[in-house]
């Protein structure tokens, strides 16, 4: 009951928060806390509750940003029509990427990711048809509606308020399906799982797919919201770090830990660099990263692990010591 | 043709050399403790850096900024080990690319504003000019880091396989509870493995500093090239990360020169991937 | 129990922001919002731009008649709004089109400032002057090459830079009077990085000089912030073209100076696109190893006691650097945002965007070798030039091209060291 309670409260906030704060930098605050903690939710579907720390999921991303601002600069249509393109692209690649590699244990399935991103951001980078090093552009004025351009950035937010809901709702039925079970027993032990019946492949290849999906339709987001897509700010590997580090902050294998990792490092970050990126010495990423790596040191599985009693997460990801 | 050919394999030869020389210090820690570490292409920044300080402070080359490099950085992953690593270790994966990523920001930028972010480069020909061999040319400056990295490389492999000092840090590496129970520290011994592998780094960067540009961010372009590096050559293998190093080092060079460079990096990741696929363990690493 | 927890975090989260402050522009201060890169791999130009501004605010803040034509310099202040100091308020670009934008949103709603400078990258350029462009504030841009910005139907955003075309053309015309001389210009190879600097220049030169019937006969493209250039060298070293032209970023244009020296590689003219030849650091990197490369550039130091020696030398106080084209075009063009606030007397965005529409400043006015400052309907300087410039000493550029604006005539062949 406390847990509705509760629920209800975070959700009204939520509703209220660009009317409250209605300055157009705050509502775009929040618009961005919101998108990244759409993809940082998504991330942690397969790098949260799988296990396996994907470090190139900015290809589904960039799958998603590029099918929105393709679809208008190369077919003259609504960016919106990039969201189903993208998703369907993510979902092939990941199933393309995913056979091969989520049979790589720990660190070896990270830098394969890693490779595949670098591999399909080089790709991207010498492809004139996908606007090459410079990019795409979406409309910067708007034909109608559906171009989704829009000077406020309170349709976006709510926009991205709807979406997040959806994807926190995909991943607590997911949780509480069959696959979710079966996920918590391969993130605890491939070898037990497999051993009690678990389809452990398929899982996690479903689970890689699925995320890749949500993953795909952050990306077109991000793109339709600010009107561009290169290489850079599409596919770089900086991308995948940003949204891994989110999750892992507020707690990666809990339902609302990429959103508290999302509400804490979009606003530093942006307030950070309003505060000192202008004197150019560099401070804004000397606190950024202090920050972090205080809360690696201080609260290793994650913010919200401080509340829900799994301060010592044991199910490592694979990667750990030999028992 | 082919005798441009010959020195596209040797240019590529000494820098994959190179490659192997920076890699090697993240190759140790990442087999002995399974520590991604995300700031470990800022450790070679570091090494370019207090070499550079050195030659503007005192002059002189290598001779005086490489070891000096070497001891600054040695201290640097002590530091780092007590008051980052040994804490994170014990934490998920995630733990450890959330700590050494922020590592790597702190790092990069403190550097950064103390430093600016001017292209900064040592005089050139400071080890001395380029050798040509009937027309082959080799610059002394990649020479010196070439013959370096197969030293470090050998000196490692038999610090781990030939003395008690490696026999006990493989150990630690293999079964902690199990070392402990032997009367073997295992924060001694990993903090020992960081001094050597943060030691090793800083040598890399300060010999790298000599025939390369210094700019904060230099790390960024370095890192990647390590991390493959490594996963191709085996967590934890050191001969495994020089083989990596010198195939990787030959490849870029040939594909730069036959297929164009923009395919170069493609080449190397595709290769990389292919290889995962046959031998998920990597070159030299254990099954 | 541990949605209490997300519910204290969102609010602790708001509550920051809440705290921004929204400052009020004060009568007798203009704002200008300034984008640049401040962080990241190209850093050091935002740093060198930081300088360039302070400098062009004392100018125009303070009475500065010594240098003579320079509209706002005589007096203190902006004459047409009764003295109003300007005031600079610079923001990181963090090298990224989704923070320039941010940035650019944040500048203009919560510091109100009369108009937007910036972005240096053309992509951030693209996405900034996008949020401008919706609340109808002036953008000005001085530097961004791409020649897209500018097609883009935008009446708030004008740009004082030369373009690719424009350079494009004087390359050709600079070769053509090369082989006048008796140089050999037959074969041209074009070096660039895969940015979208590079790539774009690289396109528009190549076509300049296929439309003079000299098709480029070699193309060497590079990933940026190569590691290891020696692939390249050689396969210039073996086609043996006559004319290298280098479309470079400074990390690239460092090493690739070092590798020439070190496998013995000297083309007979080296012939570079601004950039990283251009960066001091370059110069004092390398400079020596790199004597004889021609630049393109719009700055030229001029006479001592001239406005441009003068400008150059407040510069040198307040940065350590020299002066350098990239810097100069920067500076050039926020005099010209500056003038045309002075002209509109008000910080209306709209009368600063007819103003800006009526510039029409002569060369004598500027500091950069422009023929002169004059919009067309797109916003682009239509009187955006440059000159070429040769670094014969390996410590500083000097103008040899063309003959009108040589301080010394060029040097054939490319030296080296």
């Amino acid at each position: 009951m406390r847990r509705w309670i509760w629920l209800t409260v975070v959700a009204a906030l939520a509703i209220a928060y660009p009317l409250l704060l209605s300055s157009p930098f705050q509502q775009r605050l929040g618009a961005l806390v919101l998108l990244y903690a759409i993809a940082a939710s998504a991330w942690n579907i397969v790098g949260g509750y799988a296990g396996q720390v994907s470090v190139g999921h900015v290809v589904f991303f960039g799958c998603g940003a590029y099918a929105a601002m393709g679809s208008y600069a190369k077919f003259g249509l609504s960016p919106l029509f990039g969201i189903p393109g993208g998703i369907v692209i993510a979902v092939g690649l990941a199933a393309i990427i995913g056979v091969p590699t989520l049979r790589l244990s720990g660190h070896y399935f990270s830098m394969a990711t890693i490779a595949v991103a670098e591999t399909m951001r080089l790709i991207v980078t010498n492809t004139d048809w996908l606007g090459a090093a410079v990019g795409l552009s979406g409309p910067t004025v708007p034909r109608n509606v559906f171009d989704l351009s829009f000077l406020s950035s309170l349709p976006y937010y709510y926009l991205f308020l709807l979406v997040l809901v959806i994807t926190l709702f995909i991943t607590w039925w997911m949780t509480n399906s069959r696959m979710g079970f079966y996920l918590r027993a391969i993130k605890d032990s491939e070898r037990a799982a497999r051993s009690l019946g678990a389809p452990a492949s398929r899982t996690k290849l479903y689970a890689y797919m699925l995320s890749a999906a949500l993953t795909s339709v952050s990306g077109a987001l991000y793109a339709m919201m600010f009107g561009f897509v290169d290489p850079e700010s599409g596919l770089g590997i900086l991308i995948s770090v940003k949204i891994l580090i989110m999750a892992a902050l507020g707690g990666a294998g809990l339902l609302f830990g990429p959103l508290v990792g999302a509400a804490i490092l979009v606003p530093l970050e942006e307030i950070s660099n309003s505060w000192l990126g202008g004197k150019g010495a560099g401070l804004t990423f000397v606190v950024y990263g202090a920050i972090i790596v205080l809360i690696a040191r201080f609260q290793p599985g994650g913010l919200l692990s401080l509340f829900t009693g799994r301060k010592k997460s044991k199910s490592d990801t694979g990667a750990g010591h030999a028992p | 043709m082919s005798f441009v050919l010959v020195q596209v394999i040797v240019g590529g030869l000494l820098l994959g050399a190179v490659y192997a020389l920076f890699s090697s210090g993240l190759t140790l820690v990442w087999g002995m403790m399974n520590i991604v570490n995300f700031a470990h292409g800022d450790f070679v920044m570091l090494g370019m850096y207090v070499a550079y300080v050195v030659y503007t402070l005192m002059g002189g080359g290598p001779i005086l900024g490489a070891p000096l490099a070497t001891l600054v950085l040695a201290t640097v992953g002590v530091v780092v080990y007590f008051a980052l690593i040994r804490d994170i270790m014990k934490g998920p994966m995630l733990a450890q690319i959330l700590g050494t990523f922020g590592l790597a920001l702190l790092l990069r930028y403190s550097v950064f504003w103390w430093f600016g972010a001017n292209f900064l480069s040592m005089p050139p020909n400071i080890v001395g000019g380029t050798y040509a061999f009937a027309g082959l040319r080799i610059e002394a400056s990649r020479l010196l880091a070439g013959v370096v990295a197969l030293l470090v490389t050998l000196g490692l492999h038999l610090l781990l396989t030939r003395t008690s000092l490696g026999s006990k840090m493989l150990a630690v590496a293999e079964d902690q509870t199990a070392a402990q129970l032997m009367g073997i520290r295992p924060d001694t011994m990993q903090a020992i493995a960081w001094a050597i592998a943060a030691g090793a780094t800083g040598l890399a960067g300060a010999l790298i500093a000599n025939f390369f540009y210094i700019v904060p961010t230099v790390g960024e372009t370095l890192g990647i090239v390590a991390f493959v590096t490594v996963s191709l050559g085996g967590f934890g293998s050191v001969p495994g990360a020089l083989v990596a190093g010198l195939l990787i080092g030959v490849i870029e060079s040939l594909s730069g020169y036959l297929i164009g460079a923009i395919y170069k990096d493609i080449v190397v990741y595709v290769l990389f991937l292919l290889f995962l696929w046959f031998r998920p363990q990597g070159l030299m690493g254990k099954a | 129990m541990k949605l209490k927890h997300v519910t204290a975090l969102l609010c602790a989260a708001a509550m920051s922001i809440a705290l921004g402050t929204n400052a009020r522009a004060d009568d007798k201060v203009v704002k200008i919002g300034v984008i640049l890169p401040m962080s990241g791999g190209t850093a050091s130009i935002g740093a060198h731009a930081k300088a360039a501004l302070e400098v062009a605010t004392d100018i125009i803040n303070n009475a500065h008649p010594e240098l003579g034509n320079l509209p706002l310099a005589k007096n203190a202040g902006l004459a047409g709004l009764g003295g109003a100091k300007i005031e600079v308020v610079i923001a990181d670009n963090q090298g990224n089109p989704a923070t320039g934008q941010n940035q650019a949103l944040r500048l203009i709603t919560e510091d109100k400032v009369a108009a937007v400078f910036g972005a240096y990258q053309s992509g951030i350029t693209l996405t900034s002057s996008a949020i401008a462009e919706k609340y109808g504030i002036p953008y000005l841009n001085s530097e961004s090459v791409a020649a897209n910005l500018t097609e883009r139907g935008f009446k708030w955003f004008f740009r004082t830079t030369p373009i690719a075309t424009d350079f494009a053309k004087a390359y050709v015309d600079f070769l053509a009077d090369m082989k006048a001389a008796g140089a050999k210009t037959d074969a041209i190879a074009l070096v660039h990085d895969n940015t979208e600097y590079g790539t774009s220049v690289a396109n528009t030169i190549a076509g300049a000089f296929k439309e003079k019937g000299q098709p480029v006969a070699l193309d060497v493209a590079y990933p940026v912030n190569a590691t290891d250039l020696q692939g390249q060298v050689l396969q210039l070293k073996d086609k043996k073209p006559d004319v290298i032209i280098m479309i470079s970023y400074t990390s690239d244009a460092i090493l690739f100076a070092k590798t020439m020296q070190s496998l013995d590689y000297k083309p007979a003219i080296l012939l570079a696109d601004d950039a990283g030849y251009s960066d001091p650091s370059f110069i004092k990197a390398v400079g020596k190893i790199s004597q004889g490369v021609f630049n393109r550039s719009s700055w030229s130091v001029g006479p001592s006691g001239s406005p441009s020696a003068i400008i150059a030398d407040m510069y040198k106080k307040k940065s350590g650097e020299e002066m350098d084209d990239t810097v100069g075009r920067q500076m050039q063009g926020f005099f010209v945002l500056a003038d045309a606030i002075d002209r509109a007397g008000s910080t209306d965005p709209a009368k600063i965007q007819v103003a800006l529409k009526a510039t029409d400043l002569k060369p004598e006015q500027l500091m950069m070798g422009y023929k002169g400052v004059k919009f067309d309907d797109k916003g682009q300087n239509v009187l955006a030039s440059g000159l070429i410039i040769q670094l014969q000493d390996g410590e500083n550029y000097t103008a040899v091209w063309p003959k009108a604006n040589a301080v010394k005539a060029p040097v054939l062949p490319y030296k080296g060291w």
